[in-house]
């Protein structure tokens, strides 16, 4: 087997963990016999596609072994006429999208830093980005996979078509496991058609008019697909300072994009908002990069993100609350928050890393046991354990537990990462 | 006390069906197997429902969850007796939130009712099976339904944002989308009701476009329209729906609906290309100019909101119009690739042929997604037995193909005999470890999906043949 021996252990480290080796299987057939060679051994395993969102969930308990699935990045199928393609996990979400680019197609995964971002670990960690509420989750663009569970055993689900009900739809489980029950090797997308032109709106969202401009936005006549308010987040756009901002995305057909142009225009206008600046083309592209890759990105050692769901319409008010109970300890807060979907991202930070761990331990403790839950999206490695990194609560904490076991009895994939370390009670409402 | 003693103590007496007149209504569904249950129940909340799978899975009884029993599969058949949970008092919109554009209803609420419910609002739910008007969200839900829209709005589960569900000790559990761990609503919906008895749902509703078109073309052959189906999926366009009747289903239709689908073609191909007006303008164009290139005969577009209702209602009605041509028939539900279309219509004519029945064609043409319908006379036994065989070879050819064996009704009882040719024994084992968390004791919606022996040890008729155990959709089916 050329497993790439010379990967060095060092650069798959969690937690302070530093596996014994790293290794990177070359076929599904050479990953299916490392992991089960693993799972005989009693080694702990930790999945690494490029390693951008592996600050969601606990630090691995025990690890031994890094598997990097690197090497596996082949398109295995691709008939562009039926808009379905069928990829290795290890491929980068940015290599996938440029393949379909050439056939006019895409598949609307919002990577932060998708040069990186492997589509296995994209799909493994359940990541939603501020598309979702236009075009669906990655979840729901999947229509097959192919993985390795713990012993070994290669098990596949779905298929090749847009629609399936034979057998459990198995995809669904892998997704957002974060490699705990089984290794994503292969995953089957369907596609969708370029839209001919996108463009990003930008505009000043002073404070004043925040709660009136969202509102505004989420009633547009013609819905940009993404729509975000951001407070701070300067790389992806924002401001320093009080003054928010608003930004916008269009994707259709120029005829479309002009008159949601024109309306945006009247509609935020209308709520007070005094300018707007317009994106084309590559510019528009680059910019939605940018505020992708703000989603992850981390203030060194100083700052980490907490991620809040629930409905729209209450984001705002759950964005702020959180704002403020940051700014209570001393923290300084930066928020993004997705207008449509309802997704409220707040990066805490402060000027010196020696003050963070004690602030941020002071605002996660402070964050009680009441609702909304926060779930924690990064933390510096040194924090992870010591942080509610799951929120408050965990729908059915009991099964999750139970599927982990059924899945992985030895608990050789990331143990401690996901379930078992629930802090909440079964059958508890979301 | 008795199984059913304890079910009247729980629900009361007119929540419990125990007389044979009454059980037989609920022997059968959309694929007729008949079985009696031992009792059928009428929960009127969730916690009617939680005392019931508890008393049922304390006696050892199998528990049937039932919609409105539209499914083509024998999913909600009660092939080994036990308990029937009808949803039919089950039937409210819990809750319907405009702004956030999603709702909470309870299992029975039926399909269509949840979309008026929303229109008030400027909002639609997006699955349309084209039972719609009668079956239920649950069973929708069970089955991961499709319908015409799936091509542009998905299935189910890309619109279910939570489930609650009672666990096999009776307790109720909630899981949703947005929250911590596992996905288990993804893998709830679809599973059939063989994991839980789902008793709520939330889901995410759509704004309504703001302009519809729906143009009919007329083409030679069924061949010819799906070629023309391929090619525009494969030039990168998706309207809202693409759906193909043959000539066949065209003229059972019109001599029902008279909705103006053009009865000497071969085939007909109902697009229909929903969004803003301008876009949905010059996506007409661009679909007819394929078409044109395609063969197409004919191109018209519905001349208003009565015309394009009429085409719709038609062409949702097709199975149901079919009872004046034919005594009998039955529907086969598989996708292909959708390049792969006008090859699978040519193998499921030469089945046909072979088998000597007449084969009807109306299908899902956008998402690959068939729905051939064999023609026969149940009083003949030879006949049974030809569907039963081309049904088969129709489903191994959709599998050459490069397809699978049901794209929105399941797998139920009818297929899971054949889903060991989609799946191998590692594939299914996976799946069965999933089972094994959720009803160890395998007494939800027992035999149902994975097939007998091969995987869980359901073998529990292994004198039965395929043949003896299949009775054929009487009619009434819906797709």
């Amino acid at each position: 087997m050329a497993l790439a021996p010379g990967l060095d252990p060092a650069a798959f480290a969690l937690g302070g963990k530093v596996p014994l080796r790293a290794l990177a299987p070359a076929s599904i057939e050479e990953l299916a016999a490392v992991v089960k060679a693993c799972n005989e051994a009693g080694e702990a395993v930790v999945v690494f596609g490029g390693g951008t969102l592996q600050g969601i969930g606990f630090s691995p308990a025990r690890y031994n072994i890094a598997i990097s699935t690197a090497r596996l990045d082949k398109v295995l199928e691709y008939e562009f006429r039926d808009l379905t393609i069928s990829v290795e996990c290890g491929r980068s979400v940015e290599r996938l999208n440029a393949t379909l680019a050439e056939r006019g197609q895409f598949v609307p995964l919002d990577a932060p830093s998708p040069g990186l971002s492997s589509v296995g670990g994209l799909l493994a960690s359940g990541w939603s980005g501020p598309r979702r509420a236009t075009f669906g989750r990655p979840r729901d663009f999947v229509i097959g996979s192919t993985v390795v569970l713990a012993d070994g055993t290669v098990a596949k689900a779905g298929g090749m078509v847009v629609k399936n009900v034979t057998g459990y739809d198995m995809s669904k489980l892998w997704c957002g496991s974060l490699g705990t029950l089984a290794v994503l090797a292969r995953a089957n997308f369907k596609t969708l058609p370029l839209p001919e032109t996108t463009r990003v709106a930008l505009a000043a969202l002073p404070e004043r008019t925040r709660r009136r401009a969202v509102e505004h936005v989420a009633a547009l006549d013609v819905e940009p697909s993404v729509a975000i308010a951001l407070h701070g987040f300067p790389e992806a756009g924002g401001r320093d300072g009080q003054e928010g901002r608003l930004f916008l995305m269009f994707e259709g057909s120029h005829t479309l994009v002009d008159r949601a142009t024109r309306d945006l225009r009247s509609a935020i206008g209308a709520a007070g908002v005094p300018e707007t600046t317009l994106l084309d083309g590559t510019a528009a592209t680059s910019a939605f990069a940018r505020l992708l890759d703000a989603y992850g990105a981390r203030l060194g050692e100083r700052s980490l993100t907490y991620r809040s769901c629930g409905l729209p319409g209450e984001a705002l008010s759950r964005c702020d609350a959180l704002a403020h109970a940051a700014t209570r300890h001393e923290l300084h807060a930066e928020s993004l928050l997705d207008i449509l979907g309802g997704d409220a991202y707040v990066r805490v930070s402060t000027k010196l890393t020696a003050e963070f761990a004690a602030a941020v331990e002071r605002l996660d403790a402070s964050l009680g046991t009441s609702s909304p839950t926060y779930t924690i999206f990064n933390a510096p490695e040194m924090l992870r354990d010591g942080l509610k990194m799951w929120g408050n609560e965990m729908t059915s904490p009991a099964t999750q537990r139970d599927i982990k076991h059924r899945f992985d009895p030895k608990a050789t994939f990331a143990p401690g990462r996901f379930a078992g370390r629930a802090n909440c009670s079964e059958g508890k409402r979301a | 006390m008795s199984t059913i003693a304890r079910l009247y103590e729980a629900l009361g007496s007119d929540a419990v069906l125990t007389a044979p007149e009454d059980l037989s209504v609920y022997a059968y569904d959309a694929y007729s197997q008949e079985r009696l249950p031992l009792a059928v129940v009428l929960p009127r909340d969730a916690r009617d429902v939680a005392d019931v799978v508890r008393i049922a899975y304390e006696c050892g009884e199998p528990i049937v969850p039932r919609g409105a029993g539209t499914g083509l599969c024998g999913g909600a058949v009660p092939v080994e007796g036990g308990i029937v949970i009808s949803f039919a008092r089950m039937n409210r919109v819990l809750a319907l939130d405009a702004r956030n554009r999603r709702a909470r209803v309870q299992p029975g609420v039926i399909n269509l009712e949840l979309s008026k419910a929303a229109a008030p609002f400027g909002l639609f739910f997006g699955p349309d099976p084209s039972s719609q008007k009668i079956s239920t969200l649950g069973g929708n839900t069970g089955t991961n339904a499709g319908g015409p829209h799936a091509l542009s709005y998905g299935s189910m589960t890309n619109h279910v944002l939570g489930v609650e569900y009672v666990r096999t000790d009776g307790s109720l559990s909630y899981a949703a989308l947005d929250g911590a761990g596992y996905d288990l609503t993804g893998v709830l919906v679809g599973s059939e009701g063989t994991l839980g008895v789902i008793t709520a749902i939330d889901v995410r509703l759509l704004r309504l476009p703001r302009s519809t078109r729906v143009c009919v073309a007329a083409f030679g052959d069924v061949e010819a329209a799906s070629a023309a189906v391929s090619a525009i999926v494969g030039a990168g366009l998706l309207p809202t729906a693409l759906e193909i009747m043959d000539k066949l289903i065209v003229s059972a239709v019109e001599a029902h609906y008279h909705a103006g689908y053009p009865t000497d073609a071969g085939a007909v191909l109902l697009v229909e290309i929903a969004g803003y007006p301008d876009d949905a303008e010059s996506g007409e164009r661009t679909i007819a100019q394929i078409a044109r290139e395609c063969g197409a005969l004919s191109w018209r577009a519905a001349a208003g909101a009565a015309e394009r209702e009429a085409l719709w209602a038609s062409r949702k009605g097709a199975a149901g119009s079919l009872g004046r041509i034919a005594p009998n028939y039955y529907i086969q539900d598989a996708t292909v690739p959708r390049t792969r279309l006008p090859q699978a219509l040519q193998r499921v004519d030469e089945i046909a042929r072979a088998h000597k029945l007449p084969v009807g064609n109306v299908f899902h043409a956008g998402d690959g997604n068939l729905h051939p319908l064999l023609i026969f006379d149940r009083r003949e036994r030879a006949q049974v037995d030809a569907v039963a065989s081309a049904g088969k070879a129709i489903l191994e050819a959709c599998i050459a193909l490069g397809g699978t064996i049901s794209g929105e009704h399941g797998i139920g009882y009818e297929k899971r005999e054949t889903l060991p040719l989609v799946f191998s024994p590692d594939d299914l084992a996976a799946m069965a470890r999933l089972r094994d968390v959720f009803d160890p004791k395998r007494l939800f919606n027992p035999e149902k999906i994975f097939p007998s022996g091969a995987v869980c040890g359901e073998v529990r008729n292994p004198a039965q043949t395929q043949s003896q155990r299949q009775t054929l959709a009487a009619g009434g089916a819906w797709l």
